[in-house]
This record gives C-alpha cells, structure tokens and sequence, in this order.
C-alpha cells in the first residue's frame, strides 16, 4: 500500500452484531424469581443470589447492620466454621463472598462448572445457616472500626460524606457509613433478627451464568431453595430528596492540604428512569472519560489537575449527577469557574455532531467488551433483574445509545445540571480556599474532618484574628472511657507556627506539626508507646486561661476530650 | 469430593504464528465468542536492558510513544481508542515494555494502523523528551515517592540482586533522564523499538486472512535494524541475609517486607516456590492468613507474590502488623511456617486446592481476549513459543509436593533472606 493511503486512519471493517445469550426465567412457588442463562463458552459458572434489601433499608439508628449481616454470612455456618468454608471454598478453586451496597445484599460466587452443585450447596449453607458467632463478630467490629478511623483520613471519603447529607437529606441514602458508636452496638442476635425479616424467598433473585444445562440446573435449584420460606418485608422509609433551594458551598477543614478535591452536584435520576440513555451520552461528551469537555478543560488546557471528570450514579429510589477533580489548592476557585462553564455550556449550547458521535461510539465499543468474561456478562444481567429493567434490555442496549440525538442530550442537560441549586463540596485547607471559593456560591458551610460542623463567623474572626499564644506548659485532663488521665501539654509558639512536647502517663512524644489559627490549636505529635511510634491529633481552643478540645489517634476509636488550665 | 481436577481437560487454543519479512514476530489467536479484538504489542525491552548512568530509558519511552509520529498527532492515539469504543494501556517491566489495545472487532485496522505509525515514525523531539523527563518525574512524585510504601519493591529489590541489570530500578534515575540527549533517545529507539525485536498478538473476532493482509500492509515495510547488545542478567546464587531499615515519612503503621532470589521463571523450582507461596499467602485459607489475620489477629494486611523474569527471579511476603504487635513475632510465625513446608511438604488437601486453583486460573485467564494476547505475548516473547499457553497448566500440575517442599527447603530460609523494615517517619 501506498505510503499516501497510510496518513488517515484507516475504514472499519463490517460491524459484527453481537448477541447477548438469552436468559430463561422461572419463578418458584415460593416467590424465589430465578434466572438462568447457558453459557457454555467456558466451563465455569457464576452466581448471584441477590436480595432487594441494601444498607439503605438498616433499621432505624442501627446503620451498619446491613454491611455486617452480609460481611458475617461466610463467618461461620452451622456446619462450618470461617476457616473451615474458606478452605472448602478454595480447595474447590472457587470464590463465595457476600456484600451490601445502598439498595442490595449480594452473595456472589463462581466456580468451574464441574462444581456447580457443591457451590450451589455452600451458597444455600451460608444463607439458610448462618450462625454470627461472637469470636468473629468481635474481630469484624473491631476492624470495621479501624477502616472507620482510617477513611477519616482519605478526602474523597470525606467529600463523599458530605455530598451524600447535602443531597439526600432524611434519606437513608445520605449516610455513606456507619458510626464507630453504631459498629460497636451490633449484636448476633440483631444480625439473626435482620437474617430472619430478610433472608426469605420472596425478596430474592438467584441469577446463574454458565456452562449448565438450564432443565436438570433448575432441579438443582428447587432441591435448595424450593422449600425456602417466604415472609412479609418492610417498606422502606424513604423520604424523596429535595432539590436544594440555592447553590451551597460546604468545606471540610484539612489544614495544610496540598490539594482541594471538588465535588459538585445536583440530583438526577432513578435508573429505571428513561431519561438513563440521554443522560449517559451527555455525562460522556460531558466529562466520563478522558476525551470528555471536563477534562479537556481543566486537565489538557489549564492543567489544574491530573483528571476532572463527570458521573452519574442511578440507584433505586434516586441518583445523582457528579463533577469531580482533585486540584492544586491555589486553583480552587479558577476550577470552580471552569467547572461551571462547562455545565452552563452544556445546558446552552446544542453538542457538535462529532462529539455526539464519539460519545456514543464508546459507550456502544465498549458494551461487548464489558460483557466478554462470565463476570461481567453475570454483573450486567444483575443490574437489569435489580432494576425491573426490560427483558431485552442488554440486547437493546447498542440501539438505544445510538438513538440518543442532540436535542434529547439538550433536554437531559438543562432538565438535570441546575448549577443554581447545586452542591459545592471542597475538601482542604479552609483558610486558603474558603476566599477562592465562597463568591461561587449563595450559602457557605464549614466542618472539620470528623465531620463536626464549625461556626463559619469564628472561624474567619480566628483567621483574620490575631493569634492567641499558647505558649506555657499546660495540664489536661483526658477523659478515657469515663476515667481522667493526666497530659502534660509544652508548647512554644513563635509566630502562628508551634512546637512542644507531650507527655502522658504511657510515655512522651515531641510536637511535630502544629499552628494557631485565632484562638484555635491544631497539633500533632509523635509518641512511642510499648516500642510503637504512635501519633496523636490535638485540637484545643483557648477560652481566657482555659483550654479545650479533643485528642485522636489512630490506635483510639473515637477522640478523646480534654480540658485544662496553665500550669 | 471426587477429585475431578486430575482429568480435567480445556480444549486448546487456536495459535498461529509467523513471522514478517522485517523479523515482526505475529501471533494470531482466532476466537469468535464475542465481537471484540485484542491487540498487544510487546517490545523486548525493560529495565534489564539498562546500564548504570543510563535508567529510565524504558520507561520514559512508556510515555514517548503517546507523544505522536509521523500520521498521529500528540495525545491522539488515545482519542482515536476512545472514540472507537476501545480501551488501552502501556506497561514496562524489566523483562520488556507492551503496548495494548481492546477494540470491537470492525475497528482492527484502527489498531494495527495506530501501532505501526508509531513503530516506524515514533516523534523523538527535544520537545516531547523534555516533556516527557517531567512527566516521568510527577508520576515519580505521584506513584513512588508521594505513596505511603511506594518506594518499598525497589529498594528490596537492590537488596536482593547484586547484578546492576536486576537490581535497578523501573523508573529509573531522574539525575540518569536528566543526562540523556536526544540523540541517546532516538538511538535507543531505533534499536529497541525495531520490528525484529517486537512480537505482535491478536486475539478475539476476526478473519485470519483478513488481519494478516492487514498486518503486512501496516507492518511490511518497516525497516528492521541490527540486534540490540546482548546483556548478562546472571546472578550469584545466594544473598547473604541482608537486612534494612526504611524511614517511610507515609506510612501510618510499621511495617515489613521479605523477599527471596529464586532461580529463573518456568524452572521446576520457579514453578514449586510459586505453588509454595499460594499456600502460604494466597486466600483465606492460605496458611500465613489463617496464622495472622485470623488466629493471633496480628496482622491488618498480608501479601506476598512473585516476581517473575527471565534471569533470576524472586518471591515476597509482607505485612502491616496492627499498631501494638511484635514485628519479630511475626516474622517467626513466618518463617516457621515456611520451615514446616520444607520439612513436610504440602498437605494432600493443599494439593487438591492448588489444581483447582490453577484450573481455575487458566480458564479464567481464556476468557478475556486481552488476557489471552498478553500471555501468549510473554511465551512468544520470553520462550519463543507461543503455543506454551495450551500446555502450561499441565507443566504447573505436574509439579510434585516433594518439589515444594525441596524448593522451599532449598531457597526460603534465613540465610538466603532479604528483609526490610519500614518505620513510620511521621510528618515532617
């Protein structure tokens, strides 16, 4: 060929359709729905038994159980113990977990084919005969509650956090994890009581995808799972999200951060909602990928970030529509400005055939490769049956991205981007971002990172405020777990910076960090307890010749308050 | 449980290989389950490659290859995958650097186009170097030395190896990308990055004749060059137990890294210590989990694995201990049950669970067209024969308890250990 012919980039081929197997779907006597599709491309077989029932339906002050309830089911059955079912399941050389998410309860396995009924046999142990015993359920609480501590730590946790009460409001959906307190309460027999109200036939759909014969499967089937009860299951609670009244802007004070991590956002859709298809193909042109305007912007042009991206989250009773990008801090604001362009842009200005074109390409390009393992054609197959979506909805998928025209991406945008009523989340250094940022929206709200709101109009006294000086030696009080521990606080302050000592009853630690915003101290110091370096976070505020506030350490569950005097 | 892994049998891969007039190595793998196409271009070329006052190179060239050539514009390639409902990616090792790309089936012209302009045409400016040297650098910043124990697999692995070519690094000496000229760079691309020392997969939908006119049409008439310079990755046998304090300014916990040289990939012996380290780390019912994560509740994290290369390879096992445990105490519970391994091999019941496991593996692995193309990439790469994806399993199966436990014996004791503590620095 030419060398001429090589300059373009060259025709496709004919496109190849591609035909998702078909699903065979029977419901039993007991409500059970369940769905099999014969998959025989490689001999292996996935499962899904999936429960209508997520986090979002805890009871009521007990967030938490849900996620317990299903981390415990492979925790010990009546006829396994932990490590007996994780060594029966390996020795198979298959997989068998259960999760929670906002809506679901999903025990999920896989396995070769030749062991399909075994793991079928272990899916039904683990689900009929759990037993919660309290060795493990000790173990899993204490861990849960070190994760707890430890996302304290991971902005995008915290901005998460914060998106979720500010969209979701009264419900359930607005809390994204539960607290230390709540992991701490949870009980065998609460997990035995949510077990028995869920874990009934009717609330359930078992979906297989696999190198299986579809009539002696279901016989299989029916043999565990035929004389499965069923039961009556509550209602959730679920007061519909508002729209906010105005553009809010809530920061999470991390002193010192390097970086902001932004997340705007508005409520958007359900996913049974038909708007999903034209609000996917704009959320592509708008900012899902690497080619997207969000990117192209912020990233490409003015490299304020290393990615700036848009998403759309659909869940059961409600979503939303997010832009996200973690960017230096002195460029807060200048992100905020360019973020805002593009949805004001998207709202107003019709997309460009090309653009249009791309963004469908993709998300049709990739449909098939999303769907070629047995994994990813199960978790497809998964969301349509959790969803009441239509029963040809996978081999649809293809026609009704393509569908999507300009104006309806028009329609989707300005119906779901409402930049006035948006959610402004910014996770750094409030003293640097808080001036950026607040012209960028109609109502500011400050919390720190335990998520404890702080008054917006101390704050900015303390800022511009001069600083209150804690040098001296202080001594504190701690309350531990009801009793008083004496501290012993140094510190010297030169300036807003500070640095000291502490010393406690367990050994002593020098101040590594620290500074003095107003009368407010923030501070941390390195201790070696039992040969372990151990650090603390002291947070204190000065109130005549008092002092105050909380000590925390990754080691303690919860922070620990004090009080004090000079002495 | 009737043990039904002995007889188990996949029906083998469709390969066929060839090679162009130029010494591009092809591999095609025909398979039609779903309209996707997977390419993988593999380039004989990794950190092993490197000399001392001259790292980096390979990697740096991760990066170089998206900076455009002669018909693709900077940052192009990308938005031509994106735009046809692709995925990609590139890796560098220090066996060799790949390239690869997931399309529908329609779009391997796409392909085959965008990895040949680049082969024959790729831009190495002084711009796009510059560019380039801080780019590496912030992913430096980003991904080693900004990540709490992200410097932790390099600074083992100078430990362990004692020849240049293996204990070096990846990412390689910025002061080293700083020296380079341009001259250097395009040098070792016209060397390197030649059709004769580059292997080229397909795996998924298409038609055989169809993607090897394709092939030779974009591929054809690229120039071969002269063979790179042969390099020497021999090690001598045994480390002596070397050990290394880390002052880590991230890390939130202490924390501990050993690691072992082990002979070459695909030996017996790679093979027994790689069936080893699964049962000590891999899964819930690995022996080291049940020890620490459960039973003395010691551990927040275990990992281990192997490393796998040409020359002289190695194997890991780490933890992050919680905050108030005895490091040493955990570090025996270790090595004693290593030692138990040595002296009684694997259990029957373990050895059941590592068939199905490696089964299970395989099969796995044959679902995905890319999968398929990366490993059938590394055997034509590495071994000159492609056609070891379909008899691998069999090699692993074949491996004896008493090879295990000989293997273990032999290689992953005290003597011949690498070990790294890492102590939390604090903040600064």
């Amino acid at each position: 060929m030419p060398q001429a012919a090589l300059k373009t980039p060259p025709k496709p081929l004919a496109p190849v359709p591609f035909n998702v197997p078909q699903a065979k779907r029977t419901t039993l006597e007991n409500g059970l729905r369940v769905v099999i599709i014969e998959d025989a491309r490689v001999p292996l077989v996935s499962f899904r038994l999936a429960f209508l029932s997520g986090d979002a339906d805890d009871p009521a002050g007990s967030v938490g159980q849900t996620s317990a309830l299903a981390a415990m089911l492979t925790e010990g059955t009546q006829n396994y113990s932990s490590r007996a079912l994780a060594e029966k399941i390996e020795r198979l050389g298959a997989g068998l977990s259960a999760s929670a998410s906002d809506d679901f309860t999903i025990v999920s396995a896989t396995a070769l084919a030749l062991y399909t009924s075994e793991i079928l046999q272990l899916i039904a142990e683990i689900v009929f005969k759990p037993t919660f015993p309290e060795n493990e359920l000790d173990l899993y609480r204490r861990n849960t509650v070190e994760h707890l501590k430890f996302q304290r730590s991971q902005a995008n946790f915290l901005a998460g956090e914060q998106t979720a009460r500010i969209l979701y409001g009264s419900h359930p959906y607005s809390r994204v994890s539960p607290t230390a307190a709540e992991v701490e309460r949870i009980t065998s027999e609460d997990l035995a009581s949510l077990h028995r109200s869920r874990f009934v036939a009717n609330n359930a759909v078992l979906i297989v995808v696999g190198d299986v014969e579809h009539d002696l499967f279901l016989n299989d089937i029916r043999e565990h799972f035929g004389e499965w009860r069923q039961g009556p299951v509550e209602q959730r609670r679920s007061d519909r999200p508002k729209a906010l009244a105005a553009r809010k802007l809530t920061i999470v004070d991390r002193p010192g951060s390097a970086q902001s991590n932004i997340v705007l956002a508005n409520l958007a859709i359900r996913r049974n909602d038909p708007d999903y298809f034209p609000l996917l193909v704009m959320n592509q042109v708008l900012g899902a990928g690497a080619s997207s305007r969000v990117f192209m912007n912020l990233r490409e042009e003015k490299g304020y970030t290393y990615g700036a991206y848009t998403r759309i989250d659909a869940r059961k009773d409600s979503g939303d529509i997010e832009a996200t990008a973690e960017v230096r801090t002195a460029v807060t604001g200048d992100s905020l400005k360019e973020f805002f362009y593009e949805l004001e842009r998207i709202r107003n200005e019709k997309v460009s055939p090309e653009e249009l074109a791309d963004a469908k390409n993709f998300l049709t390009g990739v449909f098939p490769i999303r769907a070629e393992t047995q994994e990813g054609l199960t978790n497809l197959i998964l969301s349509q049956e959790l969803h009441g979506l239509p029963a040809d909805y996978l081999n649809t998928y293809r026609d009704k991205v393509n569908a999507v025209n300009a104006a309806d991406v028009a329609r989707a945008a300005s119906k779901y981007i409402s930049p006035g009523q948006m959610s402004i989340v910014i996770v750094g250094d409030a003293g640097e971002i808080l001036e950026q940022a607040r012209d960028h929206a109609d109502d500011v709200e400050l919390f720190d990172t335990e998520g404890n709101q702080i008054d917006l109009a101390e704050y900015e006294a303390r800022l511009t405020g001069e600083a209150a000086s804690f040098s001296g030696v202080w001594k504190l009080g701690l309350d531990f777990q009801g009793q008083e521990v004496p501290v012993t606080l140094t510190i010297e302050q030169s300036g807003n910076s500070v640095s000291g000592k502490i010393e406690t009853a367990l050994g002593d630690g020098e101040i590594t960090a620290g500074s003095v915003r107003g009368d407010s101290l923030s501070a941390t110091a390195n201790t070696e307890i039992q040969g372990q370096s151990v650090e603390f976070v002291i947070n204190g505020k000065l109130e005549g010749e008092a002092i105050s506030g909380t000590i925390s350490a990754a080691v303690i569950p919860d922070s620990l308050p004090f009080k004090g005097s000079r002495a | 449980m009737p043990n039904m892994s002995e007889t188990f049998n996949l029906s083998p891969l469709k390969i066929e290989q060839y090679t162009l007039g130029n010494g591009l190595r092809i591999v095609l793998n025909p398979d039609d389950a779903v309209p996707v196409v997977a390419l993988a271009v593999y380039y004989d070329v990794g950190s092993r490659n490197e000399r001392e006052g001259r790292t980096g190179f390979a990697h740096l060239f991760e990066h170089m290859m998206f900076q455009g050539s002669e018909n693709v514009k900077k940052a192009e390639h990308f938005q031509y995958i994106m735009k046809a409902g692709g995925t990609m990616n590139g890796t560098t090792s220090s066996e060799r650097t790949n390239y690869y790309e997931t399309l529908p089936a329609s779009e391997l012209p796409l392909g085959l186009w965008l990895e040949s302009d680049r082969m024959r045409s790729l831009a190495v400016t002084q711009e796009n170097l510059d560019n380039q040297r801080e780019a590496v650098k912030e992913e430096k910043r980003l991904r080693y030395d900004n990540q709490p124990y992200g410097q932790i697999f390099d600074l083992i692995a100078e430990m362990i190896y004692k020849n240049f070519s293996n204990a070096h690094s990846t990412i390689g000496s910025m002061e080293d990308l700083d020296d380079a000229t341009v001259e250097d760079v395009q040098e070792f691309f016209r060397i390197y990055y030649a059709p004769n020392n580059a292997v080229l997969t397909l795996s998924g939908a298409f038609d055989t004749e169809t993607a090897k006119n394709l092939i030779e049409t974009f591929f054809g008439d690229i120039p071969s060059q002269p063979l790179p310079p042969a390099i020497n990755v021999e090690e001598p046998t045994e480390v002596a137990a070397n050990y290394k304090e880390w002052e880590d300014k991230l890390a939130p916990f202490p924390a501990f890294l050993i690691g072992w040289k082990i002979p070459q990939r695909r030996s017996a012996e790679y093979n027994a210590l790689y069936l080893a380290g699964k049962l000590l780390y891999d899964g819930e019912s690995s022996r080291l989990y049940q020890k620490l994560v459960k039973g003395e509740e010691s551990i927040i994290q275990l990992f281990g694995f192997t490393d796998e290369r040409r020359g002289p390879s190695s194997i890991y096992i780490g933890a992050i201990p919680k905050p108030e445990k005895d490091l040493s105490k955990i570090r025996d519970v270790i090595m004693t049950e290593i030692a138990k391994i040595a002296k009684d091999g694997p259990t029957a019941d373990e050895m059941q669970k590592l068939h199905n496991q490696l089964i299970n593996d395989m099969v796995r692995l044959r679902q995905s067209s890319q999968a398929r193309a990366q490993a059938i990439a590394e055997f034509s790469l590495y071994d000159g024969e492609p056609g070891l994806i379909n008899t691998e399993l069999e090699t692993l199966m074949a491996i004896t308890p008493e090879q295990i436990r000989a293997a273990a014996a032999e290689y992953l004791h005290s003597d011949n250990r690498s070990l790294l503590d890492i102590v939390p620095a604090g903040k600064g």
